[in-house]
């Protein structure tokens, strides 16, 4: 347990330690990519001091029409600086007083806004445009990696929280409702993902705003629209239709906010940069990767929880089932007793398809040709119920909530066996089912020819596919 | 009416005396300017604040290379460097000048005779 323990806060630094790291190595990446000039700052201007400084007052109003990143602004400003010092110094050389060449090297330069606004148009090449574009591609895959790996580590963090202070509501005698209780943990393996791919898509746009602001020399919020939009529509395209997966409402409502994430991250304080982070906490992240395999398999094991299978279930009466909600069992006189149909079903995971099958069994038992069987029968089906949960203690059976089957499938004969293929995987929140075979008898009433059997099915597709599909 | 002769003939040769002066190695702005003005025995005087927008945009297109350090004779300054761009640009540029030169001197030779 002080094992358990001592590697649960290890588990929940070393994740701090490695999300700062991945911001911080982000951050170094990015400043590799900007442009800057490596010391010019507006600080180089001359004549610093006076009351009214016109050499500051000219860079200010020429600066205002420069719609450039801060790095170009300031090496923009130092470099006019610099001209201007060395065009004072000139012509105070060739006796003009410090106030007349001052004047004279700042009417040289001309008109402080249109300057600026010559400068800015000469910054705007469409080559720094496809350079910045392409950088941007580049930045954003490295960021959607990286914030996939800091959102996957962040979600656990979470999680592993969320389950400390569940030990501790439970110590203090309060527990809390399970939500993930009818997925098979299902739920939770697939929220990790999606919300690790949010956190990828903030941090993707976001990298890709501010590599190509710096490349193509614009500032990042000019160019944010554009990659709200691209960011929007791409991971919005993909939330839809390219995670396949277990899905539910939950789920699919993480997966929509995957495109809200990477909008978000185009508009929320991009002018701002990542925050820095030394090499120390870069090494504290790398030693994370080492800590959270060991702390994940130390909580893991101290948190093994015993589930009873529906197989242990005590023993229970027919009428637990409730299947009479289905239909009444078929009169001996036209189904005799010695005649048992037996259902069983298999998963054909390459279709999505749950194939149910039905036989005759004899005494011994043995499978019989069902054919003869079914002379008195007509319109043989496989109806599917909603059932009980499977995994709660009890037999399953019929959910008496519903009064009618959510899927019907005609039984077609293959050889000694009746068949159908239901689609349970493409039905939204099919969840437990019991698949009953019935059928019209010679009384024009339909009635059950077995008691049929049940199991649990998780969607399994597309947010799109789930959305659309039948309940 | 000189001043204002030069200034429509110098229009749009910026770029290609901005780049035949970088041509004999790195200098910066203010440098330029002046060196510009010696080699053509002060006949050319590029206006100061053309200057600028031209080797940003020289820059901006890749003709050049611009990085700060330290000068001879004081504080950090932005040198700029031609690349092969920029060589491929000014052959270009002074061919085109050549023809015009040539034929702007057949045209109005007779004038100044």
């Amino acid at each position: 347990m002080i094992f358990a323990t001592v590697y649960a806060i290890a588990l929940l630094c070393g994740t701090i330690a490695l999300v700062i790291g991945v911001v911080a190595l982000m951050r170094r990446t990015e400043r590799r990519l900007g442009p800057g000039p490596g010391g010019p700052s507006a600080s180089t201007t001359p004549g610093a001091g006076a009351a009214i400084d016109p050499i500051a007052a000219y860079l200010d109003r020429m600066s205002g029409e420069l719609a450039l990143p801060a790095a170009d602004v300031a090496e923009v400003r130092a470099e006019l600086a610099d001209h201007l010092a060395d065009s004072i110094a000139s012509l105070e050389a060739e006796g003009l007083d410090r106030d007349s060449a001052t004047r004279e090297a700042l009417g040289r330069l001309g008109p402080p806004a249109e300057l600026g606004r010559q400068i800015h148009a000469a910054h705007q090449s469409t080559r720094r445009l496809l350079a910045g574009a392409g950088g941007g591609v580049f930045a954003a895959g490295g960021g959607f990696v990286l914030g996939y790996i800091a959102g996957g580590f962040m979600v656990s963090a979470v999680i592993i929280g969320l389950a400390a202070v569940s030990g501790v509501l439970m110590l203090l005698g309060l527990h809390l409702p399970n939500l993930l209780s009818d997925t098979r943990g299902l739920g939770g393996n697939a929220m990790i993902t999606v919300l690790a791919t949010a956190i990828a898509a903030y941090a993707a746009t976001r990298y890709a705003i501010r590599t190509s602001a710096s490349v193509s020399h614009r500032t990042p919020r000019t160019i944010a629209v554009v990659w709200a939009v691209i960011g929007g529509l791409g991971f919005g395209l993909w939330a839809l239709f390219g995670l396949h997966g277990y899905q539910t409402w939950y789920i699919v409502a993480a997966e929509l906010l995957i495109p809200m994430a990477a909008v978000a991250g185009a508009f929320w304080r991009v002018e701002r940069g990542l925050p820095q982070a030394g090499r120390a906490v870069l090494a504290a992240g790398l030693v994370a990767f080492i800590v959270l395999p060991l702390g994940l398999f130390a909580v893991a094991g101290g948190a093994s929880v015993t589930v009873s299978s529906p197989g242990e279930a005590t023993s229970f009466q027919m009428s637990d089932l409730h299947l009479d909600t289905v239909a009444p069992m078929a009169p001996t006189k036209w189904l005799p007793e010695q005649d048992v149909i037996s259902g069983d079903f298999a998963v054909d995971y390459a279709a999505d398809l749950t194939v149910v099958t039905a036989s005759r069994f004899s005494a011994e038992p043995a499978t019989l040709p069902i054919q003869p069987l079914l002379a008195n029968w007509r319109d043989i089906r496989f109806e599917a119920w909603h059932a009980m949960s499977i995994d709660l203690p009890g037999p399953g059976g019929i959910d008496t909530h519903y009064t009618s089957p959510f899927a019907v499938q005609p039984a077609t004969l293959h050889g000694d066996s009746l068949a159908a293929s239901f689609p349970f995987q493409k039905y939204r929140d099919a969840g437990s089912w019991w698949v009953v075979l019935t059928a019209v008898g010679p009384d024009g009433r339909r009635y059950r020819l077995d008691i049929g059997g049940g199991d649990y099915t998780s969607f399994s597709g597309t947010a799109w596919e789930w959305l659309t599909a039948p309940q | 009416m000189p001043g204002p002769i030069r200034g429509q003939l110098l229009k749009g040769t910026t770029t290609l005396l901005v780049l035949t002066v970088l041509r004999d190695g790195e200098l910066y702005g203010y440098e330029i300017a002046l060196r510009i003005r010696e080699r053509s025995g002060g006949a050319f005087a590029p206006s100061e604040g053309a200057l600028y927008p031209a080797l940003h945009a020289l820059e901006a297109n890749g003709a050049l290379q611009a990085s700060w350090r330290e000068s001879d004779r004081g504080p950090r300054r932005r040198y700029y460097k031609i690349t092969k761009t920029g060589l491929g640009m000014l052959e270009a540029h002074a061919e085109e000048w050549a023809t015009f030169s040539m034929g702007m001197a057949r045209a109005v030779g007779g004038a100044t005779k």
